[in-house]
Parts: structure tokens; sequence; C-alpha cells
């Protein structure tokens, strides 16, 4: 039987990533945004402003649940509390579909909040293929998983990662959410080709898209989406866009937030990479004002010169030397840490 | 060399959550115990890259990993983090990921045993648990700990006030309402339902005025912000359309407020607090005039729970 393109799911258009500094102005200028992606975590246990605010916003634009703790890839028991306030909050805004991460977080009871890789094994795909259909049947519909950046491959890795990738949504029957940035920020860290991964894997499995800002450590790239999207990302972007014949494509940007009209601006370049038909704007209009700016001048410095430690030391290792022992090794290694979507809102109080 | 899933991942963690970085967490027992692997040997598991060995590429893991956590410890504590210094806040925060690492699939509740964190390991702690009784056998006075104490239990309490169950807009008990009760005889009998929203807090320090004085001060710059002396405080916080408030107590009224949320009826409530008070019954009735008019307006309770009284079903 042919897989449906998407999974039968629409093409949003160009969404951004729900982030509490843009809550206000979002409510009070209602952006021509197509959607909002909102980070999961941030709102199944929100009894507060977080959840009200997503009550409105889903009144108003579709929304998709992407999550940071599925940890689809552990060995530790699946958290079915955890999944059923995924389920109710999806039926709450009415979730086109809801992602994560093939990574795992954590074992033995801890999570240490990060995106961890997988060895590319057959057993791993076996473990995770079934993970995936439990999550599935649980949730009843189909999970859609996102290629996270990572930082080291294990030895005993028999396959690629986009054909494991490959392997899991046909075995598991699950969507993939192509990050075009990790598999730029992964292909550096690992010497892979990343038109090599892009091309390899299954294009009509492939439901959503996520652009987003790295750093550069000149040894390795580090997933900060504290940044625009680089100009060899936007390429990739380009061929992955050829291949599907276009799926919804959403920027992150997590750190160093700029105003709203800033983010969505960034995404809307996307427009330039979509085909000859389209046209290639220069400039894109900053929002509100009804002008036109080039957003080159609002691009952050990419950090630079290397492998050295990262501006005013790496706060373990000055809390490890507060406490008289030694700071985390590799120390000399840059240590901008990677992404962590989920909200810092400071309460609002009185 | 090829380790199962569950073992490959308990070695990670255990290697990039080490405190003492990576070449110490391979070395660790509990590394070990997992994959018997020398540091010199990390590349029989983990591959290398044309630019980084093994034990840098595991680093951007184990510097994520502290980095990430104390960056959430320093925002879910603001004022805090102000008064300690960053350095200071991170070396608490450090030894407080050893101890109490996130076991949640969310970050909103990693903080959640700080304050208790801070307690446990106060330099003045008696070996045994148990109250600190000083030397001459009365209560020990104050000292600083008991104000990191105070205000870290302040900001998580603010935190979760902010994001936990509320009212908003749902019909709350008022004044009229009250006047309505007392009309009808009931008042001393009813019993107040809270909002969920409502915590009450006993301090040693004025951790409350502390927070307000840090929260000017960061709004107009970087200035000195002193430790304030010991001084008993009582507060309690609610919140009202999404925004936390913050509203001072006597000792009176917090008694008051207490036994209303554990379920006494009013008049049981206010005889209880009147006994503990030295205050004269002129005082205390016109305090606590004030106080219902304060705490209706401000959304403390929910309804009034007449059922004992007039019996549900009848």
């Amino acid at each position: 039987m042919t897989t449906p393109p998407r999974l039968g799911h629409a093409n949003l258009g160009l969404g951004v990533g729900l982030r509490a500094a843009h809550f206000e102005h979002i409510l009070r200028h209602r952006p021509p945004v197509d959607w909002f992606e909102v980070i999961s975590e941030n709102f199944v246990d929100s009894g507060g402003r977080p959840r009200h605010v997503l009550r409105q916003i889903a009144e108003l634009y579709p929304v998709v649940m992407h999550g940071v703790s599925l940890s689809i890839g552990s060995t530790a028991a699946l958290d079915f509390d955890y999944l059923g306030k995924l389920k109710r909050l999806a039926r709450e805004v009415d979730a086109r579909w809801i992602s994560d991460h093939l990574c795992w977080t954590g074992v033995l009871g801890r999570n240490t909040h990060d995106l961890l890789p997988v060895p590319f094994t057959e057993a791993t795909l076996a473990h995770v293929a079934s993970r995936v259909r439990a999550v599935q049947d649980f949730l009843e519909r189909p999970l859609v998983l996102e290629n996270p950046s990572s930082y080291v491959t294990f030895a005993h890795s028999t396959m690629s990662e986009w054909e494991f990738i490959a392997r899991l949504a046909e075995e598991a029957g699950c969507g993939l959410l192509l990050d075009v940035n990790n598999v730029y920020v992964s292909s550096f860290n690992h010497d892979l080709d990343p038109a090599e991964f892009i091309r390899s894997l299954p294009h009509e499995r492939i439901v959503q898209f996520h652009l987003a800002g790295h750093a550069d450590y000149v040894t390795h790239l580090i997933d900060t989406h504290d940044h625009q999207v680089a100009d060899p990302v936007w390429e990739l972007y380009r061929e992955a866009h050829r291949l599907t014949g276009g799926v919804s494509t959403l920027l992150e940007w997590d750190a160093s937030i700029p105003p709203f009209p800033v983010v969505h601006a960034e995404v809307l370049k996307a427009k330039q990479f979509m085909g000859e038909r389209l046209p290639a704007a220069a400039a894109v209009p900053a929002a509100g004002d009804g002008r036109s700016r080039d957003l080159s001048d609002a691009a952050a410095p990419q950090p630079s010169g290397a492998a050295v430690a990262a501006p005013g030391g790496h706060p373990a290792a000055r809390a490890a030397a507060l406490a008289g022992r030694d700071g985390p090794a590799g120390g000399a290694l840059a240590a901008a840490p990677a992404p962590h979507p989920l909200h810092h809102l400071r309460p609002e109080v009185a | 060399m090829r380790p199962p899933l569950d073992i490959v991942q308990q070695w990670f963690q255990a290697v990039v959550t080490h405190p003492g970085g990576v070449a110490a967490g391979v070395a660790s027992p509990d590394a070990q115990g997992l994959v018997r692997l020398d540091r010199g040997a990390l590349e029989r598991l983990v591959r290398r890259s044309s630019r980084l060995t093994a034990e840098e590429r595991l680093s951007i893991y184990a510097n994520a990993y502290y980095a990430r956590l104390l960056e959430c410890l320093g925002d879910c504590f603001p004022v805090l983090r102000q008064a300690l210094g960053g350095e200071v806040f991170d070396g608490f925060a450090f030894d407080y990921l050893q101890r109490y690492p996130s076991r949640s699939y969310t970050l909103d509740r990693l903080a959640d045993n700080f304050p208790r964190f801070l307690d446990e390991t106060r330099p003045d702690r008696p070996a045994a648990d148990g109250d600190r009784p000083a030397a001459d056998g009365k209560a020990p006075q104050p000292s600083w700990p008991d104000f990191l104490i105070d205000l870290a239990t302040l900001e998580l309490a603010i935190a979760k006030v902010f994001d936990g169950p509320g009212v908003e807009g749902e019909p709350l008990l008022g004044l009229a309402d009250l006047l309505a009760l007392r009309a009808a005889g009931s008042f001393a009998t009813a019993r107040l339902v809270p909002v969920p929203c409502l915590r009450l807090l006993r301090f040693r320090y004025p951790v409350n005025a502390f927070y307000t004085r840090a929260r000017a001060a960061e709004a107009s710059g970087p200035g000195d912000l002193p430790f304030p002396e010991a001084a008993a405080e009582q507060v309690a916080l609610s919140r009202t359309d999404f925004v936390v408030r913050r509203y001072a107590l006597t000792p009176f009224e917090l008694e008051v407020l207490g036994a209303l949320v554990a379920g006494a009826p009013v008049g049981e409530a206010i005889a209880g607090a009147a006994a503990t008070s030295a205050l004269p019954d002129d005082a205390l009735a016109a305090q606590l005039d004030a106080a219902f008019r304060r705490w209706t307006a401000a959304g403390f309770f929910r309804a009034a729970d007449l059922a004992q009284r007039i019996g549900l079903g009848q």
C-alpha cells in the first residue's frame, strides 16, 4: 500500500514555535502566522497563564504539539501518566499531530533533560519500533519523530542514522519531523554528507520540517536555537522541499529570543527556497510598520575561534571549583549547552 | 564491544552526569560496573570524529547537562541568585543536583526539593535529624541559612501558585456573602472553602519585603542588596487574573487563615487564634473585620460550606 504524502496530514504552511516571550504580542496583534508548534511539557501540567494563553491561541491558529520528554529510545518503561496528559492536551487544543525526538532522555528514574543518542543497531531498531507502536496505540494517532542533533556516535552502530530512521518509519508506521538544521549539525559533527542524509529518507513520511540556528565552535556545531538559520541549512531546506513537494515548516528560536516580528520574518525566508515560481525577496516585511528591512543586519555573530572555553567559563566548572573539586573534564572544550526549550516564564507577581 | 542498549544507556548517563566530568565518570565505580573501559579505550564504544576525541565529544553532553540545569535552577530562584551572586548560587545548585537529580518529565519540578536541600546541608545543622536546640534549651535564633531557606521557599511557592490550579473566571465568595451569612447567624459555623492557589507562609526573615526590594533593585540596576535582619514575617500568596499576589499577614491573621484552610468553622478558627494572641478582644475584632474584607476582596475563598449546620439532603 502506498503511504500518502505527509501521512495524510495537511501542509500547514510556515509556522513558529510558540514561546512565552511572545504571548503578549501574539494575543494583542494576532500576527498572520500559518500555525504554531508548542512544547508539550510547557503546558501539560499548567493550570495558569501558559495554558490559558494556549487555549486562546488554539482558537486562532492550528497547533501542533512537540515534546522533549517522551524518551522513545530509552530502556526505561514508558511513562503512561505523561502520555495520558499529552493525549488530553491534544484533544483540548485540537493538535494536528504530536511529535517528539528519536532519542532517550534518561534511565534509572532520572531525566537528564537532554536529547541523547542511541546506537543504530538492529536491536535498538526493534526496541524503538515496538515502543513507537505502543505509544501510537495509546495516543490513537501516528507519532511523528524528529532526528535530533547529536554529538557522538557509537562504535557498534551497524547502520547509518538515515537508514535507521527510514526503517523505523516503515516498521512502526510513524511520521517524520525532518529537522534540517539537525541534519546539518549532526552531519558536520559526524563527518557525514547532509545532502545524502536528506536524499536517503522516505520523503513521503516527512510530515514537518524544523529550521533553527546553530552555533559554530569550529571543531563541532551545537544546536543552540539562538541564531538565524545558516545559509547552508537554507540550501538543504531547498533540497528537502523539492524532494517532499513541501511540508509544514516551522522555525524554532529558544535562546536570545528576539521580538516576534524578527522570528516570524525568519521563517518567511523559507519562501525563497521553495522553487522558482515563488518570488525570492531580498528583504522581508518587518511586522507592524509595513516597511521592509534587511534582516541580515540583525544577524547575531557566530561564535568563532574555537575549541576553547566558553566566555566566562562553564558554570559547572565554577560551581565545582566552589565545592573544591575538579570540574568536568574536557573543560577546554567549548561548552555552550544544547537548547532546552522548556519555558522559563518568570511568574507575574504583584 | 557490543553492549546491550540498557547497559549503554546506564553507562552513558553515569558518565555525562558525573560531577567530576567525563574522565572521572568513565573511571567511576558506577560506569566501570557497567562497561569496563579505560579512559584511553573510550573509542571502542564512542567513535571519535575527524576533529574531536571520544572524550571531547562526550564532554559536550556533560557540559550541557550541568549548564542547562543550573540555568533552570537560577531561573526558578532569581532573587536568591541575585542575593547570593551567580557563582555562589551555582555552587549550591550544583551540589543540589547531586542529591536531587531530576526524576520528572518536566523541569517545572526540578526545584521542588531545593529549600529542603538547603536545610539538610546547612552548616549549623546537628549531626542527627531534629530541631536545633540552643545550648540553653530554647529555640535557636534564626541565622543566615534560615534566610536562604525562607527566600527559596517563597520563590518556589510563587512559581507553584503562578502555574498551578487557579480560579480565574469562577465566582468567588465576596464580602456580601459573608455579610449575608452573618445576618443569617451562620457565619460562626460556616466553613470557608479556600481557593486552590492560596498559600500561607511563615518566615523567620522578612523575605517577602526583601523580594520586593530585590525586584525594585533589578529594575533600577545592580545595587547593594544586604541580607536583612531576622524578623518574623507572615505571608499569603494567591492568584487573580493569572498574576501572583502577595499579602502581608499579622500573626493573628495567619492563625485564623491557617485554621480556616485546615477546615475549621469560622468561629472555631477565630477562637483558636484569639487564644494564642495577647491582644485585647476589641483589637482582634477590628483586625478581623478588616482582614475578612481584604481576604474576600483578594478572592481567598471559593464558597462557604454550610453542610454540617443545615444538613444537605433534608
